[in-house]
């Protein structure tokens, strides 16, 4: 609102410094995951890589760019406890998936 | 950022400090300007929206009997005569990354009240932005010429341009309306009027330098839509 | 009455100052050898909301930024598309009891009437008006605040359903007419030739959909931020009304929810209009090939029931908490276990994210899902029973007054209940498969979220006229209208589920000779009447608010003797600003009713505690 002169003063605004530390490891961290597909990584070996990165990377831009590291535990958590229901749709659609999958080749291909 | 000096309310770390917010009264989230608090949320709403699309593409790509198509070949990029895989991926990623780095710092000078500082920031942040609706634009126009459509493509799952249209385009959507919003805000700082907390003409509420922060918001959470978008859809 | 109410300002005054006198001191910190002050409450964190307040006609009633203005709106454009709703379940009615007797009712007209009736009903009458409706108008009264905190987005919230609702009604006018796929607008079939509105009207629909949704989200911010962020001192989020906690609760859900509706919505639309194929399999048609082909149409279904189970408890939660509420005022007695209440609505609320694919048992999807969402199912009966036990133990000695309140409240409860068993039954796959798509379901659904939360909107009504308009809604006509509605509503919906238990399927046009009819005939026959009397008897309620606009009593300050804010603010109805001068300061929770050694069987929640020190209140 109306006090950002005491915001200066109790100096929650950051060093210029973590921004740009930031800002350097986000182009490092893509990259990395760009050179996952340079070097044609397959398998279990490239979802890992790619997730790792992935998450490395949403998580300092939310953390530091977003501030969310820096706000209180209330917003936070109000922030990321949702995402447990996306995590479970994520979960239980990868079986659906595999499963249509299954059922189509089994009743079209092999015939049932 | 929140103002950690609510009067009478001192912020505790942890789980503790949380029940003791979430316990008081007026506020739960102490010191967090309303439109903050409203934006935080709606790009929660909008979290869920991006993760349906994905989850949606996830379960297209994964249940289709078709082959899905080489993104590594599809996307790559002729430079000097050398196919470079997802050449210009990349290049929409530094810029994203790099309009998202000079938003933080926007924010950062906005705070400070350095109106100069943050009008350019955020005058850069508004032409990265532009930069990057631009490549998307040339590399629509570029697999449409090689013949992917929304409804059929030449590499296989015909899901696969459906799903790739509709999901670059709801985020480049995101990107354009960020960048309008930008210039818009461009014009504000440097007119002044966070400085002088002059009405906006559409709210008519006083203007204040927190919505430089929350404009950052929105457009930090475009560029992490797209660190989702680039390792789902350009990567696996 | 209009004396005690000044003396309660008051009170609020006085303690108010003693709290500024009191902050002063904290702050500086010389009284530290002072004991505190009981009646201290943390000085205001944010300055006064600046309000905008209009200049013009225009600006006052049609374009209006006051919350309360926005939620009458929101109320009489749902109670409008709701009483289309209304119509169409007549008319399915009069084919269903009564086959041929109107022969414009075409097979392809039945399926538009249920189609539309199952929308309408479930997202425009229903949401809106819960949401829209009631938690636009009382949110800021009911937290203490002046106005939503958005009131300008809050406006735009409200046009935009306006618009959906426009888009949604025009679907009736153009050729091919509304879509006809069944609400859940399952694909491949929607969108196909066969299908009535599988052209223009199932466009309408999707498009109606999705600015529905973008108007909810600019509406639903604005009640969660109010809510979290704009309480009035001394308002923790335990003290607040459970109807506000419901009402909250369900517009986060509505908030996490509704994005899978918009993107199955946008999803559908492209299907439709560019022939892509997200839920379209390859189809054979005719013996030909159709162009489409690869899609997931369990994929559909899927998004749809990932919004469409939390849209159940987005009606369901609001109605929860309102009836807390009411029952509570009528029955002069505390509701009881509060926290139990409000941490039941909150694990349904979260709960409701993780059963949707029960709705999907006979879909076809990965059996082994039934395991997980028929246990995760099961497990939500837990915290709704709990809130169904704590009702009853409210009433429990309670000194219940039998007014058309408490008639619509206990209606409630047994149809909640009565609802809540049959989806036991269902949530079972091994019961739900013979039950699946038959009348068993519609009986089910329309008890639990149908009939129960509009016996609450009901009880609202006559419960909060008063405010509203300043007008007390005739008892009388109340009670008749009442016991009208809960006999016919157990006589459409009773003889339902024997309907089920015997195999008739749902969304037939007309059984023809087939042998469920045997028995079944007279009974469809019974229901449409039913039914016709029912949609009829709310003409009471319409009777009676005309009524009372021309010659019903005046209501007094607070009728019912409330204790929570909405009741306490300078003006009857409240003004743009709702508490006048200065804002209330809360300091109970707003379930105070007959307080051993009180004066009055109530204390408002501003009852500073230095003034009731001589009770036996308990702290809160």
């Amino acid at each position: 609102m109306e006090d950002s002169k005491k915001r200066e003063q109790s100096g929650s605004t950051h060093k210029i410094g973590i921004y740009l530390w930031i800002w350097g490891l986000l182009f490092v961290l893509s990259f990395f995951s760009y050179l996952v597909d340079w070097y044609q990584f397959q398998g279990m070996l490239r979802w890992s890589l790619i997730l790792f990165f992935m998450f490395l990377k949403a998580g300092l831009i939310m953390a530091f760019f977003m501030h969310l590291y820096w706000e209180r535990y209330a917003l936070v958590n109000v922030l990321l406890w949702p995402m447990t229901a996306i995590v479970c749709f994520i979960c239980l659609m990868i079986a659906e998936g595999k499963y249509t999958l299954f059922s189509r080749l089994f009743y079209f291909f092999v015939g049932g | 950022m929140s103002d950690p000096n609510i009067e009478g309310f001192e912020l505790e770390k942890g789980f503790k400090g949380m029940a003791k917010d979430t316990g008081s009264d007026q506020t739960m989230f102490k010191g967090v300007h309303w439109g903050k608090a409203m934006m935080w949320i709606f790009l929660l709403s909008d979290t869920f929206v991006f993760s349906c699309f994905l989850i949606a593409y996830m379960k297209g790509r994964s249940s289709t009997p078709a082959e899905w198509p080489n993104p590594s070949e599809v996307f790559a990029l002729d430079a000097f005569g050398v196919p470079v895989p997802l050449l210009l991926i990349a290049l929409m990623t530094f810029v994203l990354i790099t309009s998202s780095g000079t938003m933080a710092l926007a924010v950062k000078y906005g705070y400070e009240k350095n109106r100069k500082m943050c009008g350019y920031l955020i005058l850069a942040t508004a032409l990265g932005g532009l930069t990057f609706v631009g490549m998307q634009a040339y590399e629509w126009s570029k697999l449409i010429h090689e013949g992917v459509r929304p409804w059929s493509n030449p590499f296989g799952a015909a899901q696969f341009g459906s799903f790739f249209f509709m999901i670059t385009g709801f985020h480049g959507t995101h990107v354009s309306i960020g960048v309008i919003f930008l210039f818009i805000y461009c014009y504000k700082v440097f007119a002044g009027h966070y400085d002088k907390g002059k009405r906006g003409w559409f709210t008519k509420m006083k203007g204040d330098y927190v919505e430089v922060e929350i404009l950052g918001l929105y457009w930090h959470f475009v560029d992490l839509v797209w660190v989702f978008i680039f390792a789902f859809f350009y990567l696996w | 009455m209009s004396d005690e109410h000044e003396n309660k300002s008051g009170y609020q005054a006085q303690s108010s100052e003693t709290i500024h006198a009191q902050s002063s001191e904290a702050i500086t910190g010389s009284g530290s050898g002072i004991a505190p002050d009981m009646d201290y409450v943390r000085p205001a964190e944010l300055p006064e909301q600046d309000l905008y307040h209009p200049h013009s006609f225009i600006e006052k009633w049609v374009f209006c930024q006051d919350a309360k203005v926005i939620g009458v709106q929101y109320f009489l454009t749902a109670v409008f598309t709701g009483i289309v709703g209304l119509i169409l379940s007549w008319l399915m009615r009069l084919q269903l009891g009564f086959p041929g007797l109107a022969g414009f009712i075409t097979a392809e007209h039945y399926y538009q009437f249920v189609t539309m009736h199952g929308m309408i009903m479930v997202v425009y009458f229903l949401t809106a008006l819960f949401l829209g409706g009631f938690g636009n108008y009382l949110i800021p009264l009911m937290v203490g605040a002046r106005d939503m905190v958005f009131p300008y987005v809050n406006m735009l919230s409200f046009w935009m359903f306006f618009v959906a609702v426009v888009v949604l009604m025009a679907s009736f006018f153009v050729p091919g007419g509304p879509t006809g796929a069944g609400w859940t607008l399952y694909p491949p079939q929607t969108i196909l030739e066969g299908t009535p509105g599988h052209g223009w009207g199932i466009l309408l629909m999707l498009i109606s959909l999705s600015l529905f949704v973008i108007g909810f989200t600019m509406g639903g911010l604005n009640y969660m931020i109010t809510i979290l962020q704009a309480r009035t001192r001394g308002m923790t989020l335990m003290r607040m009304p459970l109807t506000v906690w419901g009402i909250f609760t369900a517009t986060v859900l509505a908030m996490l929810a509704f994005p899978a509706l918009l993107v199955s919505s946008i999803m559908m639309t492209l299907d439709k209009l560019l022939g892509t194929s997200f839920f379209m399999p390859t189809i054979l048609k005719a013996g030909e090939v159709l162009e489409y082909g690869g899609g997931s149409p369990i994929l559909f279904q899927h998004l749809f029931w990932f919004f469409g189970h939390p849209e159940v408890y987005i009606v369901a939660l609001p109605a929860f908490g309102i009836v807390s509420d009411l029952i509570s005022v009528h029955a002069r007695k505390n509701i009881f276990g509060y926290r139990m209440m409000v941490w039941a609505i909150v694990g349904i609320g979260a709960l409701s994210f993780f059963v949707w694919a029960h709705h999907m048992y006979v879909s076809g999807m990965n059996p082994w899902f039934g395991f997980f969402f028929a246990s995760t199912t099961l497990i939500i009966a837990v915290p709704t029973a709990m809130k169904v036990y704590n009702w009853i133990l409210t009433l429990w000695r309670g000194n219940i007054r039998i007014n058309t309140v408490m008639l619509w409240c206990l209606g409630f409860i047994v149809t909640f209940v009565n609802g809540g068993i049959t989806g036991i039954f269902l949530g079972n796959v091994s019961v739900d498969v013979p039950l699946s798509d038959t009348y068993f379901v519609v009986a089910h659904f329309h008890m639990v979220m149908g009939i129960a939360p509009l016996m609450v909107i009901m009880g609202a009504i006559y419960h909060w006229f008063p405010l509203v308009a300043g007008k007390m809604l005739n008892e009388k006509l109340g009670k008749w209208h009442f016991w009208i509605t809960f006999l016919g509503a157990y006589s459409i919906y009773f003889p339902m589920h024997y309907l089920g238990f015997i195999g008739v399927p749902r969304r037939y046009y007309e059984m023809y000779d087939s042998p469920y009819m045997t028995s079944g005939v007279g009974l469809n026959e019974f229901i449409s009447t039913a039914a016709f009397i029912v949609g009829a008897a709310q003409l009471f309620l319409v009777f009676n608010i005309i009524k009372t606009m021309k010659t019903g009593k005046k209501a007094e300050q607070n009728p019912w003797k409330a204790n929570s804010l909405e009741w306490y603010t300078s003006t009857v109805p409240p003004e743009h600003g709702n508490f006048g001068d200065r804002l209330p300061v809360v300091h109970r929770w707003p379930y105070d009713y007959n307080v051993p050694g009180a004066e009055q069987d109530y204390l408002p929640q501003t009852a500073a505690p230095s003034e009731v020190a001589h009770t036996e209140v308990e702290k809160t």
